[in-house]
């Protein structure tokens, strides 16, 4: 079935062509997940892949975190930014992480690989995996108190670290060397780089069936096609302008609540995101990238708006969205970001569907655990004597809808990580979970009242393991809608082995010693509409 | 999951007769019959064949979903047979899938470790849908909170028992399960699977005071605390059910017949091995149809091949490599984590009844589907939507000659009405449009084959294509064609072919088991022993089924990993089992699956046993009663195969067919369940068994 070029391949072809895309998007994150390392990608699926054109512009994606889908776009014109395509050659991988090159993160590092095809680069095929370990000042690379972006861990720019000829052995060593767990790294970085292969092949398919011609003119259908749908559903909302916000608990460095500010302004089938007002650049980790910040917004249309619109870079064009320089969404190239990636891009959904309350309240979900609830426990086994880092992120209540009750455990919004099996944490860390059940009454009450949260216990089961947490929702509470109750604070007690007890700030770093435990409550989500009484569910904590 | 049969499925509703065709005129008391039959949702399908003169006769009946058993008795009158004339009946059903998917499962308690009664509400936090808030973000949980009822003790995770279970606690949890007034319990404690003292003796304990008790380490002797008890509640609460069907069949069957059940692993079972797991009923249904898929690989000579089953609402891919079923023991049913062994089955809610339509400029194909109500607008049963089935009905595949399944008339007109609302919004022509519907259609389906041999690492051009289900055989050639495969087989008896795999299948039990035994601490010995207990008991039912110990194959297969990893890579061994060869294998499969492979030491994860004695019945000595043979077309019509236009295209009965006279493309094959697509390029021959071979060829 050799296509013939033509100038607009007709919506069937289109439509051929999408799904083998879609497929080879999916294909790449199966890979990653089956083949990597770190429980953090095989377990939780802390990774996500995507499929460019040769300007970087989204075509295909997989179903995988919504954080990291909307940011791999902006990585690749970054990365085109820095390394001329002239430089590149068919077999390339390319390693980067630089949270300001269309990144988000140092821990969530990108493979790309360009894709040549008729004796062109085609598209770029990006693997992005959330490594467990990335350097820096603390095991797991997540440094609550960090006040520069070099304590985050090793910050790698743009480079080839496979080529047709295989692996740079140097350029990989140097990065081995800067990150924990170097064996469990190599197997992750392979892991990608299959998944990258993989594409590359797949793709060779798709053009050996239709010329370049017809797949590009395809892709510039797809784009058209995703901006007229994101068009018809900004056209579902009330011109206007709207204003929300929501708030940091602080910023990892026991500072004020910051705020996250924005001013949305719907016209006909254009709409502006104006963050201006949002506050300064923070002191610790919790500031965010414009890429981020990007990928939030586009996550709140989709969900309000329009969630079958096919996701690529054509759905960004009736958006525009207004990031102060110096902001907490647009810090200086030396602030940390470790946190924001996860938190801030949470409140900006937040401050979004804040806006929003009072005129699609129907659309909205009331706030949820809308934190990644990470707790870090890094720690030498005394079986094996291998040093051990465990990165785990908790779920808890979802918000109420305006026609049935929030669930309870669940991961909302910008992130959909899976928890770490009890059994698989005992057998390979020095800890025992001595509970995992629901927080009952932690949801908020309302018409429909908001899901509960979960209580996990851990108990410290080796000489030497240390503790670090980057969790929100500590101070403020996830919100209710419509006049729903706000769900229980997020919260974490330390039980000493001596019995001693002290409640832990959402952002923190401890040592922790055999026999002690950790008490981790998530929040529980918001409810919506007035509750019928006032005589409100038992509110003793549980 | 699919719920239906391997067919077509028509509406309830429809003035269906009982369509049979009965080969053979014998006289009913003429010696002993062996019988396979598959219920599906809304077809039972018979084969059976004589003892006597090695007579078949094949029939097709609705299914009677309230009283399956009727389904059976109704089977045997279609063909003339009765309980008292059959040998050996095997056994093919969905009752456990349609219970699964319908949430028709009895109420039960759990009994969790302490601290655990709420992980299966837990489950793994993660939402379903990325994207849609209105839809919940996990399936509520199969038992509620009342009903969950933790036990004082704990197991570490190397067996050692951190607290131990008393006597005392055992009785109070059986007191506690007595008050809930439950006939079934599941049982799952954290890492049964290292040790399992706990949870048999909770188990004695409450066998006293419920009917049916499923511990997890019998069920799923995995880790994951989560997977495992969800697969121990399904197991538990398909007992009761299972208990009395079989109870029913046994009845049935009286003193006359044998009964074995097909499994979801691909074999048969025993009726009392299904009995105490009847989770392994959960694929019976789609596992009779893989199992022969292989079987005609083995059969034909084939290393590889992937199954094409295309009914009406939902399509099923297996994959066969190096002539063996793939099985997996990481799926889901109806959403729900299922951890046991079962034919790794790769579904996807597309089929004939997929509904095309426009969304802004783009065309879409599926996932709402007409289904059997109201069906494709061509049957003219009140639907209206353009479907799959309405273009292949525009471009002349399906007959307006033929009675669909000897009941339905199907009406071209009408599907390019339906097909008209697409021709418009993109202004084409009807045969334009309906030619893009049927090419996207394959767009899809080759999504899910993609998926299916990618998972498994084969490369689907090293593969051919089985092609089997009502509307399979129709795009096999250009779904095959997408890949690069040479070769389509439709399988004789296509229309009855998962009764046709019951009957040729091997008898079998497998089971996996957690071993993790590292290659640098091999210890030889442990697995030997390990090795040589698990065939030892696996093989017990088999022989006790009359095989001769000689004839039972084992196939032992390591699943191996790198430290550190999560999933395992399937690396099949001899005794005695040589770590030196185990760790080049498991490298290279490494290697084919992921593209890399390094040089450090491996885990031995789980060890999965697979036990089975030949079959006794094969393809070839299953015939078809012979029509008359005719090369002359039975009509010569005008079909679509590219934009360039119609084409005169011959219309061949299959069952007229010559042996080894060969077809060639453009041409259409049938009969009454299916239609058979030959492109121009393409030729088809019926080979020496019966079996419709295709060479797929180029096309252009």
């Amino acid at each position: 079935m050799n296509a013939k070029p033509e100038q607009r391949p007709d919506p069937f072809t289109v439509e051929v062509i999408r799904n083998a895309l879609t497929a080879i998007a999916e294909e790449m994150s199966l890979i990653v997940m089956r083949s990597a390392r770190s429980p953090l990608l095989r377990e939780a699926g802390d990774l996500s892949s995507a499929l460019t054109d040769s300007a970087g512009n989204l075509i295909a994606q997989g179903r995988d975190i919504p954080a990291h889908l909307g940011v791999m776009g902006s990585t690749v014109q970054e990365f085109l930014k820095r390394v001329p395509p002239q430089k590149l050659q068919p077999g390339d991988v390319w390693f980067m992480n630089l949270p300001e090159a269309g990144g988000n993160h140092l821990p969530d590092v990108k493979a790309i690989r360009p894709v040549f095809a008729e004796g062109a680069i085609q598209a770029y095929a990006v693997s992005l995996a959330h490594w467990a370990d990335i350097g820096g000042a603390r095991p797991g690379s997540y440094v609550p108190d960090a006040r520069d972006a070099w304590q985050e861990g090793l910050r790698i720019p743009p480079l080839r670290v496979f080529s047709e000829q295989g692996p740079d052995r140097e350029k990989l060593d140097m990065i081995l060397a800067n990150v924990r767990g170097a064996q469990e790294r190599e197997g992750d970085i392979l892991a990608q780089m299959a998944s990258t292969y993989s594409a590359d092949e797949r793709l060779q398919e798709v053009f050996s069936r239709y010329d370049a011609a017809t797949v590009q003119a395809a892709i510039t259908d797809l784009h058209d096609q995703s901006e007229a749908e994101m068009r018809a559903a900004i056209r579902t909302l009330p011109n206007g302008v709207y204003v929300g916000e929501d708030w940091l608990d602080d910023d990892g460095l026991g500072g004020e609540r910051i705020p996250v500010r924005v001013r949305i302004e719907i016209q006909d089938e254009q709409a502006v995101f104006d963050f201006s007002e949002t506050g300064d650049a923070a002191a610790g980790p919790l500031n965010a990238t414009p890429f981020t910040a990007s990928a939030s917004v586009f996550y709140a249309m989709k969900v309000i708006a329009g969630p079958d619109i096919q996701p690529n870079a054509g759905c960004a064009r009736p958006l525009k969205i207004i990031i102060r320089e110096g902001s907490l969404l647009h810090p200086p190239l030396e602030k940390p970001v470790v946190g924001g990636n996860h938190e801030t891009s949470q409140r900006i959904v937040d401050a979004i569907f804040n806006a929003f309350e009072n005129t699609i309240p129907e659309r909205l979900t009331a706030g949820g655990s809308t934190t990644s609830g990470l707790l870090l426990f890094s720690g030498r086994d005394p079986r094996s004597g291998q040093w051990t880092t465990l990165y785990e992120v908790h779920g808890g209540g979802e918000g109420a809808r305006h026609d049935r009750d929030g669930m309870c455990v669940a991961r909302p919004h910008m992130s959909n990580v899976m928890n770490t099996p009890a059994e698989v944490i005992e057998a390979n860390y020095p800890i025992i979970i001595e509970q995992q059940a629901l927080r009952s009454g932690s949801g908020g009450n309302g018409v429909h009242s908001g899901g509960d949260g979960q209580i996990r216990t851990y108990l410290i089961n080796g000489p030497e393991v240390v503790m670090t947490s980057m969790v929100e929702r500590c101070i403020v509470p996830p919100f209710g809608l419509q006049g729903g109750e706000a769900g229980k604070t997020f919260n974490i007690t330390l039980k000493r082995a001596s019995g001693e007890t002290e409640n832990i700030a959402g952002k923190t770093h401890l040592r922790l010693q055999q026999g002690d435990r950790i008490i981790m409550k998530t929040s529980g989500g918001g409810g919506y509409g007035t509750p019928p009484t006032h005589d409100s569910r038992e509110t003793a904590d549980s | 999951m699919p719920c239906g049969g391997n067919h077509n499925e028509f509406p309830l509703t429809t003035k269906f007769r009982h369509f049979s065709r009965v080969n053979g005129m014998s006289d009913n008391d003429k010696g002993t019959w062996k019988v396979g039959i598959d219920i599906g949702g809304t077809f039972t399908d018979v084969l059976a064949i004589n003892a006597a003169d090695g007579e078949v006769r094949t029939a097709k009946v609705r299914s009677q979903t309230h009283d399956p058993i009727t389904s059976i008795v109704s089977a045997y009158a279609a063909i003339r047979i009765d309980w008292s004339t059959v040998s050996d009946l095997m056994h093919g059903t969905t009752m456990a899938t349609n219970a699964i998917v319908e949430g028709n499962l009895a109420p039960l308690a759990l009994v969790a470790t302490e601290g655990f009664r709420d992980t299966i509400e837990i489950g793994r936090q993660n939402r379903r849908e990325l994207y849609r808030l209105e839809v919940t973000p996990k399936l509520p949980p199969l038992v509620p909170q009342h009903l969950r009822v933790e036990a004082i003790e704990r197991i570490g995770p190397e067996g050692q028992v951190l607290k131990p279970l008393t006597e005392a606690e055992a009785c109070r949890v059986a007191g506690i399960i007595d008050s809930l007034n439950v006939d079934t319990v599941a049982i799952a404690l954290q890492h049964c699977f290292v040790n399992a003292d706990h949870e048999k003796r909770l188990g004695e304990q409450l066998s006293s005071t419920v009917k049916y008790v499923a511990l997890s380490h019998e069920m799923s002797p995995e880790p994951r605390e989560f997977e495992r008890t969800n697969t121990t509640i399904l197991s538990a609460a398909l007992m009761p059910l299972t208990a009395s069907y079989l109870d029913k069949l046994q009845a049935g069957a009286g003193d006359h017949s044998n009964i074995h059940l097909f499994h979801s692993a691909g074999g048969m079972a025993s009726v009392e091995a299904v009995r105490s797991r009847p989770l392994t009923l959960a694929l019976s249904g789609p596992a009779a149809g893989v199992a022969a898929a292989g079987k005609i690989c083995s059969e034909l000579g084939l290393d590889n091949a992937i199954g094409f089953d295309m009914g009406g609402t939902t399509t099923d891919t297996c994959v066969v490599i190096d002539g063996k079923v793939q099985v997996g023991s990481d799926q889901r049913l109806a959403g729900r984590p299922v951890r046991q062994l079962m034919v790794a089955v790769e579904s996807i809610g597309a089929g004939g009844g997929s509904i095309a339509r426009v969304e802004g400029s783009a065309v879409r194909v599926g996932p709402d589907s007409a289904g059997s109500e109201p069906g494709p607008a061509c049957y003219g049963l009140g639907g209206e939507l353009p479907t799959v089935t309405d273009a292949n009905m525009t471009l002349g595949y399906l007959n307006p000659e033929r009675l669909l399944g000897g009941a339905i008339q199907l009406s071209r007109e009408a599907a390019g009405t339906a097909m008209q609302t697409l021709a418009d919004a993109f202004a084409t022509s009807v045969d334009e449009a309906a030619l893009g519907v049927y090419r996207v259609a394959n767009a899809s389906m080759a999504r899910a084959l993609r998926r299916v041999t990618v998972k498994r690492g084969v490369d689907a051009r090293s593969c051919s294509l089985i092609a089997f289900g009502g509307a399979g055989p129709m795009h096999a050639v250009a779904l095959a064609r997408e890949f690069g495969i040479a070769r389509v087989v439709v399988p004789k008896f296509s229309s009855v072919f998962s009764a046709l795999g019951c009957l040729t299948a091997e008898l079998s039990y497998a089971e996996q088991h957690t071993v993790r035994m590292p290659s640098a601490d091999w210890d030889a010995d442990r697995m030997d022993t390990l090795c040589r207990s698990m065939r030892d008991r696996l093989s017990t039912p088999i022989v006790a089924a009359g095989h001769a110990a000689g004839t039972i194959e084992t196939l032992f297969i390591g699943l191996i990993r790198y430290a550190g990893q999560s999933d395992t890579v399937e690396v099949p061994f001899v005794l005695p089992c040589d770590p030196e060869k185990l760790g080049a294998d498991f490298r290279a499969r490494h290697k084919k699956l992921y593209g890399f492979a390094t040089e450090e030491a491996w885990l031995f994860e789980s060890l999965r046993t697979t036990v089975s004695a030949p079959s006794q019945h094969s393809f070839t000595d299953i015939h078809e009663t012979g029509q008359e043979k005719s090369t002359t077309p039975i009509s010569v019509d005008q079909c679509w195969f590219d934009a360039s236009g119609p084409v005169t295209t011959r219309r061949f009965e299959r069952g007229a067919l010559p042996v080894d006279w060969e077809v060639e493309g453009p041409a259409v094959i049938e009969d009454n369940w299916s239609t058979i697509v030959l492109p121009p390029g393409a030729t088809a021959w019926i080979d020496a068994t019966g079996h419709l071979i295709i060479t797929a060829g180029t096309g252009a």
